[in-house]
């Protein structure tokens, strides 16, 4: 009787006899269907070109000194070394900032006032006069801006248009 | 009674080969595990590639090395022989993985810039054999492919089919080392068989 290979292996099967875990049947069809055992053997010759390539990658590393390693690790290195060394610039600056505004604007409050010259009795008097010219040039009889728009105020109320 | 005795003595003759040569071996391991150098002579590169296969990032691999073999070597005295002394350090590597990247050191430093694998390295660097040069560059195509479809497994996903099939463990070591039952070892180990065999299997 010739044994019936029409049918493949599952998947789920083919990757349980990868795994190590594939029944007697599984085992008896790979040694009668060449598609299926080809599968496993593709899979497997893969693995293995992996598994040199990724050791001797591996070996590769392990012959280079520390020196090598700093190497490979110093432009992440000096990347942190930057960033860090402008983070803390940074800040210096804003606490130097901060720290000069506080220290030094009453100061200069202080001198502003001290530094202002005290008002003699001619100063006071020539400004009075100054007033007064003004009051008199406000309290003629010329219309005020405001009366151009016949706004009258209330005891509690904002300006608001005379009624016609 | 003088048959029976001779094969009694035959059986204890058996057992006692069976004893000294275990004891042999375990002496052989232990006196590795004595010398650092040793392990890492030894044991160093198969390490660095599982880690940095299993996380991607060389660098980290290279500490996550260092550091399974020094723990190794002060915790040498817990090596019982129950397994062979590269699933041992195997499984010290994934603790100490782990630990690596669940501390928040670590996922700072590796948002401010990882390092990754050139995959084009590792793949130049086949053994050569007597191919012809296509055939290599065809080799190496298949490296960086199975390299970039392990990269889109998840980590246990990626971590458990190394086990297997890089690091040739058995279903039942990897779910001894993992704490993982059986079944979820096997189910994790079918959906990255799955991912791996569908996008190389598309491209043969």
């Amino acid at each position: 009787m010739t044994p019936d290979i029409s049918k493949h292996l599952a998947d789920e099967a083919l990757n349980d006899v990868l795994i190590g875990l594939g029944s007697l049947e599984s085992d008896a069809h790979l040694v009668r269907c060449p598609e299926c055992r080809s599968k496993v053997e593709n899979f497997r010759a893969d693995m293995n070109l992996f598994n040199s390539a990724s050791m001797a990658w591996s070996e590769s590393r392990s012959g280079r000194p520390a020196e090598a390693s700093w190497h490979r690790a110093a432009p992440r290195i000096r990347f942190a070394f930057v960033s860090w060394s402008a983070a803390v610039a940074l800040l210096l600056i804003m606490a130097i900032t901060l720290w000069r505004h506080s220290a030094v604007a009453p100061t200069n409050n202080i001198n502003m006032v001290e530094s202002q010259p005290l008002d003699s009795e001619t100063q006071i008097a020539q400004d009075n006069e100054l007033l007064q010219e003004i009051n008199a040039a406000i309290g003629s009889d010329d219309e005020s801006p405001i009366q151009e728009y016949k706004l009258r105020e209330g005891p509690h109320s904002r300006l608001r248009p005379q009624s016609q | 009674m003088a048959t029976a005795t001779l094969s009694n003595l035959r059986i204890a003759s058996v057992y006692r080969r069976r004893i000294e040569s275990a004891m042999a071996e375990r002496g052989a391991v232990i006196s590795e595990l004595d010398d650092i150098d040793e392990l890492v002579r030894v044991h160093g590169a198969r390490i660095r590639r599982f880690v940095t296969c299993s996380t991607g990032d060389p660098d980290l691999a290279e500490t996550i090395m260092q550091d399974t073999l020094l723990r190794a070597f002060k915790g040498r005295e817990n090596f019982r022989g129950e397994c062979s002394l590269s699933t041992w350090l195997t499984g010290i590597a994934i603790n100490v993985t782990r630990d690596h990247l669940r501390s928040g050191r670590y996922r700072f430093w590796k948002q401010l810039k990882a390092t990754a694998v050139d995959v084009h390295e590792m793949a130049s660097l086949l053994p050569s054999t007597s191919v012809s040069p296509e055939r290599r560059m065809l080799a190496q195509e298949r490296i960086k492919e199975l390299y970039r479809v392990l990269e889109t497994l998840s980590y246990n996903q990626r971590t458990i089919f190394l086990m297997r099939f890089s690091e040739e463990m058995s279903v039942d070591e990897i779910s001894e080392i993992l704490g993982m039952a059986v079944n979820t070892v096997r189910t994790h180990l079918h959906r990255a068989l799955k991912a791996v065999r569908s996008k190389l299997g598309a491209k043969r």
